[in-house]
C-alpha cells in the first residue's frame, strides 16, 4: 500500500492499553484521510449520543494521504470528537512536524479512548506505546508542557501535541496545541482535558512510501513555485491580517458583538499598520512554502503570532482599537489554550449582557466593549473557571441559558460555536454558508464567502441558488481538507480536482479521477451531517443568531442592508435541494446508496 | 456604474446670472439659442458634469426654471466678487467651478483641467490674454469667508483675493491644451457679440451633425469629458506604495482597464506586481470592487465620475 499504512493505533486510557488496527483500504479510499477518515471513524467510534466528556468519546487524530510527501502545505493532521461546544462534530485541523510524526509511527489513525484517572501524556516509539505520569506538567501552558515532556524523555526528535490549562479545565473551547499551532475549533483540547490527557508524544521511523516517486516530486516542484506566485501574494506578504481593513471597508467585519460591521478603531488594527508598527518575522508551518503565519512585536519586545480571525474576534468584535491589547490577548489564549474566535466571541456576549445589567457581577472583571484591562483579566479567569470566567468557559450558548432573560439574543453562534469575522448580513452566501455548517458557525469547512468577495453574485441580497455555491463549497474543502492541503493553496490549481485526482494516484498508485474524487467530497460532507442526524440534528439546528436576522447593519457602504429569516429560509431550501436531501434537510436512504455510504456507515 | 457624467464627485459647479446687461440691452440670461434661453442650455451642461449646480441671480430677477439651487445676491451688483461669496456659500462639496451665464461655448475639456489642479491650491484661474479670467475658474468654498470680509471692505476684484490664497495661474499655453480658441473665455457684452455667438453656435451644430452622421452614432456625447476617479489601495498596493487612496483624472468613456493603466503610471511601483501595465489588467492575486458594492471581473466595464475603485487581495480567506 502506497501513501497509507493502512491501520490505526487505538489506546484506551482507563485501561491503560493500546492495540494496532487495520484500516480497510476500501474506506481510505472513500473518505480519504485526515477529515473524511476521522469523520467515519467518529461514526464507528462514538456511541450514539455519548457525552463529550464522557471516556466514551473518542478522541480521533487523522493523518492524510498527502503527509509526508513532501508536498507543500501537506504537513496537517485532523482531530475529531464529538464536541462540547455543539453536541454535535468537531473537525479540527492544525499543522506542525506533530503531523509529520503522527504518520511516521506507522499509522492513518490514533484513537484515544477511557479516560485516566490522573493526568498523563502517551508516548509512542519503536511500535511501543507508554502512557506516563504527566502530573508535573498540571497548569503549564502547551508550549512548556511539550518542552517538557522532550526533556524528561530525552528524546529531542519526539514531537508533542498538549494541551494548556482551559483544556484541563475543560473550558469547552479549549485548543490542542502543537509547536504554537492549534486545533482550535470546537473544543478539542476539553475532550482531551476530559480524558486526563495533557500531551502526546510521538518519535516514528515509518516512511510512506509512494507508488510514483518521481510524478509525485514534479508535482511538488510545481506546486512550490505556484505557491510563490500573486496567488498566495497576501499570505506571503502580510498574512491573514489583512482582511480586516478590505473587511472594514466592505461593511463586512463584525464589531462589537456584531452590532455593526464596521469598526471606527479599524485603522489602528489593521493588517497594514500591524505589518509597519509591529512587524517581527515571519513563520510557516513545517513542509510549508507560503509562510503566512505572522509574528508581531509588542512593546514589551515579545514576539506574537496573530491571524485575522484572532485579531477581528479579540479586536473589533469586542471594541478593542489597540493593537497591544490584542497582541496580549492572543499571547493570553495561546498560553491557555483557548480558541481565539470563541473567545472572543463569548467575551463580547458578555460585554453586551454588562451593559444591559444581565451579567453577574465579578467583583475583579468589569468587562465593557473597548476595556483593555477587563478584556486581559477575563482571560485567565476562563482558562482558571474562576469567577464569571467559569460561565464564560462554557461558551456563549450555555452561558446565555444560565443566565437567562434575554441574553441569548446577543448569543452569535449556530449550534454553539461562535462566528467567525464574516458579517452574513453584508456576505449572503456566507450567511447560508454558516447557517447550514455540520460543525457551526465555521469559515473553514466551506468558503462560502468566495462567492461573496469574487462578483460572481451579489454579495447585498440573498437567492435560492446560493445553495449549490455552498454546496460545492463544502465538497472542495471536504477534499481539500481530507487530502491534506492547505487551502492558501486552493487558488493556485487550475483544475482542482483533476490535478489532485492525479496527485493522488500518484501517491497512492490508485485510478483517481477527478469525478471520483468530487463524489468523495459530497461523501465526507455527508458523512458529517449523518453523525449530526445520529446525535439530535433538528431543521432548526441550521439557523443563524437572531441579532442577525432582526437588526439591519447601522454604519458604512453596507448601511440599512438586513438579512431576513425568509431569505435565509430560502437559501436553506436551495441548499437542501442543491444537496439532495428532503425539505427538512436529511439525508434519502438513496443518497446514501448513490454515495456509496453503507448500512454500518 | 451607469454614466452619470459627473466627473467631481463632491463638486459644485456656480453659474452667477445677475450681472447688469447694460449694454446687451435686455437680460444676457435669456438670450435665446436652438429657441431656449442660453442659461439653460449652460445650466444642463454643467448639471451633468458636476454633482452639485447653483444659480446666483439678482433679487427679483426672471429666470426660467433651471435645474440646481437659486441663491440671490443679498445686495445687488456688487460685481463679481459678490456673485462668487453667494454663490459658493451655498455650494456644496469643498470646490466649486464658477461661471458666468453668457458663455455659450464653455469647453468641459478645460473645465475637467481645471477642476484637477485643484488638488493643491484654493484658486485655479486662467490666465488669458492678460488678464485672470475670475469667472471661469475653480475655487474652494472655504475662501468665502475671505470674500465675504473684502466686500465688507469694498474690494470689489477677485484679483485682491488671489494674492492672500493659494493660487494656481493657468497660462495661455496651458489653455490652448483644453480649449485651443479660448472658446470658454467668449462672453457676450453687445447685440453684436450675440449675432456672431449665434452664428458660431450653428457653425457648431452643423459641424457636430456631420462628425455623427460619418460616425453613424446618436449624437450623446459632442466632447471628451473627464472623469474623476478615486483608487483606494488595501494590503499589499497600499505597504507598496504607501498610499491609502489616490486620485485619477481620465477621459470618458473609461473602463475599469484605464484606471489600472493610469494608476500603474501615477505609482509605477505596481506595475509587474499589482498590475500587469502592458494589458493593463490587475495581476491574479488582486481584485476590485467598485463603490465597496459590487466585485467586478471585466476590466472592460466602463467607470463612472466620482466611482471608489478599491484594489484589494482576490483572496478574502482567513
Amino acid at each position: 500500500m502506497h501513501g497509507f499504512h493502512g491501520r490505526l493505533l487505538h489506546i484506551d486510557l482507563t485501561r491503560r492499553e493500546s492495540s494496532w488496527r487495520d484500516l480497510e483500504p476500501s474506506r481510505l479510499r472513500a473518505y480519504l484521510g485526515g477529515i473524511g477518515l476521522g469523520a467515519s471513524l467518529l461514526y464507528e467510534w462514538a456511541p450514539p449520543g455519548v457525552e463529550p466528556f464522557s471516556p466514551d468519546n473518542p478522541l480521533i487524530f487523522a493523518s492524510a494521504p498527502l503527509v509526508g510527501t513532501g508536498l507543500t502545505t501537506t504537513a496537517k493532521f485532523a482531530v475529531v470528537t464529538k464536541s462540547p461546544l455543539t453536541g454535535f462534530i468537531a473537525d479540527s485541523l492544525s499543522s506542525s512536524r506533530f503531523a509529520l510524526e503522527l504518520k511516521r509511527i506507522g499509522v492513518d489513525a490514533l484513537v484515544v479512548t477511557g479516560g485516566a484517572s490522573s493526568l498523563v501524556y502517551i508516548f509512542v516509539k519503536d511500535g511501543k506505546v507508554e502512557i506516563r505520569d504527566a502530573e508535573r506538567f498540571r497548569g503549564q501552558s502547551a508550549g512548556a508542557t511539550e518542552a517538557g515532556v522532550r526533556e524528561e524523555l530525552n528524546s529531542p526528535e519526539a514531537r508533542i501535541a498538549a494541551i494548556g490549562l482551559a483544556g484541563e479545565n475543560r473550558v469547552r473551547f479549549a485548543t490542542i496545541s502543537n509547536e504554537g499551532r492549534h486545533a482550535g475549533r470546537g473544543g478539542v483540547g476539553a475532550v482531551m482535558g476530559a480524558k486526563n490527557l495533557k500531551a502526546i508524544a510521538l518519535v516514528g521511523e515509518h516512511d510512506v512510501s509512494c507508488a510514483d516517486p518521481g510524478g509525485v516530486e514534479a508535482v511538488a516542484e510545481s506546486l512550490r513555485r505556484r505557491s510563490l506566485g500573486p496567488l498566495t501574494e497576501k499570505y506571503r506578504s502580510i498574512g491573514t491580517v489583512a482582511n480586516l481593513s478590505v473587511f472594514n471597508r466592505l461593511g463586512a467585519l463584525p464589531t462589537r458583538n456584531f452590532r455593526q460591521s464596521t469598526f471606527s478603531g479599524a485603522e489602528a488594527v489593521s493588517g497594514e499598520t500591524l505589518t509597519e508598527n509591529h512587524f517581527s518575522r515571519r513563520h510557516g508551518c513545517a513542509s510549508c512554502t507560503i509562510l503566512c503565519e505572522r509574528l508581531f512585536k509588542s512593546a514589551g519586545g515579545e514576539e506574537q503570532r496573530l491571524e485575522y480571525e484572532t485579531l477581528f474576534a479579540l479586536g473589533p468584535l469586542c471594541g478593542v482599537e489597540d493593537a497591544e491589547t490584542v497582541l496580549g490577548a492572543a499571547r493570553l489564549c495561546d498560553e491557555y489554550g483557548l480558541d481565539t474566535i470563541s473567545a472572543g466571541g463569548t467575551l463580547a456576549w458578555a460585554m453586551e449582557c454588562a451593559e444591559k445589567g444581565l451579567l453577574p457581577e465579578d467583583k475583579n472583571i468589569a468587562l465593557r466593549f473597548g476595556d483593555a484591562g477587563a478584556l486581559l483579566a477575563a482571560l485567565p479567569a476562563i482558562a482558571r473557571r474562576q469567577g464569571v470566567g467559569s460561565l464564560l468557559a462554557e461558551g456563549s450558548r450555555r452561558a446565555a441559558l444560565e443566565i437567562g432573560g434575554k441574553s441569548a439574543y446577543w448569543a452569535m453562534h449556530v449550534k454553539g460555536l461562535e462566528m467567525p469575522g464574516y458579517e452574513p448580513r453584508s456576505l449572503k452566501t456566507m450567511a447560508l454558508g454558516l447557517a447550514v455548517s455540520p460543525r457551526g458557525a465555521c469559515h473553514n469547512r466551506s468558503g462560502a464567502y468566495e462567492a461573496d468577495f469574487s462578483g460572481a453574485v451579489d454579495r447585498l441580497s440573498a437567492d435560492s441558488s446560493r445553495g449549490g455555491l455552498v454546496a460545492e463549497s463544502e465538497d472542495f474543502a471536504a477534499v481539500m481538507d481530507s487530502l491534506i492541503v492547505c487551502k492558501f493553496l486552493r487558488k493556485c490549481f487550475t483544475d482542482f480536482y483533476s490535478e489532485a485526482g492525479d496527485l493522488l494516484g500518484k501517491v497512492t498508485g490508485w485510478d483517481y479521477t477527478a469525478a471520483e474524487l468530487k463524489r468523495a467530497g459530497e461523501r465526507i460532507h455527508t458523512m458529517k451531517k449523518l453523525f449530526n442526524i445520529r446525535e439530535g440534528w433538528r431543521s432548526e439546528d441550521d439557523w443563524l443568531p437572531e441579532r442577525v436576522l432582526v437588526e439591519a447593519l447601522p454604519s458604512g457602504v453596507a448601511e440599512g442592508i438586513a438579512l431576513t429569516p425568509g431569505e435565509l429560509g430560502q437559501m436553506i431550501h436551495g441548499y437542501y435541494r442543491a444537496r439532495g436531501w428532503d425539505e427538512a434537510g436529511y439525508v434519502p436512504e438513496q443518497k446514501l446508496i448513490d454515495l456509496g455510504i453503507s448500512q454500518n456507515r | 456604474m451607469e454614466p452619470t457624467n459627473r466627473f467631481f464627485a463632491n463638486g459644485s459647479a456656480v453659474i452667477l446670472s445677475g450681472g447688469k446687461s447694460s449694454r446687451m440691452g435686455s437680460a444676457k440670461a435669456l438670450l435665446r439659442f436652438d429657441g431656449e434661453p442660453l442659461i439653460l442650455h449652460l445650466a444642463r451642461k454643467l448639471d451633468a458634469l458636476f454633482s452639485n449646480l447653483v444659480v446666483v441671480a439678482a433679487p427679483g430677477q426672471d429666470l426660467p426654471p433651471l435645474p440646481g439651487t437659486l441663491v440671490r445676491d443679498e445686495v445687488a451688483y456688487q460685481g463679481p466678487v459678490g456673485g462668487i461669496y453667494y454663490g459658493l456659500r451655498a455650494a456644496a462639496g469643498e470646490v466649486a467651478f464658477v461661471t458666468s451665464c453668457d458663455v455659450p461655448f464653455l469647453q468641459a475639456e478645460l473645465v475637467a483641467h481645471l477642476v484637477s489642479l485643484i488638488e493643491d491650491y484654493d484658486v485655479v484661474a486662467p490666465y488669458w490674454q492678460e488678464r485672470f479670467q475670475p469667472l471661469c475658474a475653480v475655487y474652494r468654498t472655504s475662501v468665502a469667508t475671505l470674500l465675504g470680509q473684502q466686500l465688507a471692505r469694498g474690494e470689489l476684484r477677485p484679483i485682491y483675493l488671489y494674492d492672500k490664497v493659494r493660487t494656481r495661474k493657468v497660462g495661455e499655453e496651458e489653455v490652448r491644451q483644453f480649449d485651443p480658441d479660448g472658446l470658454s473665455f467668449f462672453n457676450m457684452n453687445s447685440p453684436a457679440d450675440y449675432e456672431l455667438a449665434q452664428q458660431r453656435w450653428r457653425e457648431r451644430q452643423k459641424f457636430e451633425t456631420e462628425i455623427e452622421t460619418k460616425n453613424g452614432r446618436p449624437r450623446s456625447i459632442s466632447v471628451s469629458v473627464p472623469l474623476s476617479i478615486t483608487v483606494e489601495l488595501f494590503g499589499v498596493p497600499r505597504l507598496l506604495t504607501k498610499t491609502k487612496e489616490i486620485s485619477l483624472s481620465l477621459s470618458e468613456p473609461a473602463t475599469l482597464s484605464d484606471v489600472f493603466g493610469a494608476l500603474a503610471e501615477r505609482l509605477p511601483v505596481l506595475s509587474g506586481r499589482v498590475i500587469d501595465a502592458e494589458k493593463k489588467i490587475l495581476s491574479s492575486g488582486y481584485a476590485c470592487n467598485v463603490n465597496g458594492l459590487s466585485f467586478v471581473r471585466n476590466p472592460g466595464a466602463t467607470v463612472s465620475s466620482g466611482d471608489r475603485i478599491f484594489i484589494v487581495s482576490a483572496d478574502a480567506g482567513g
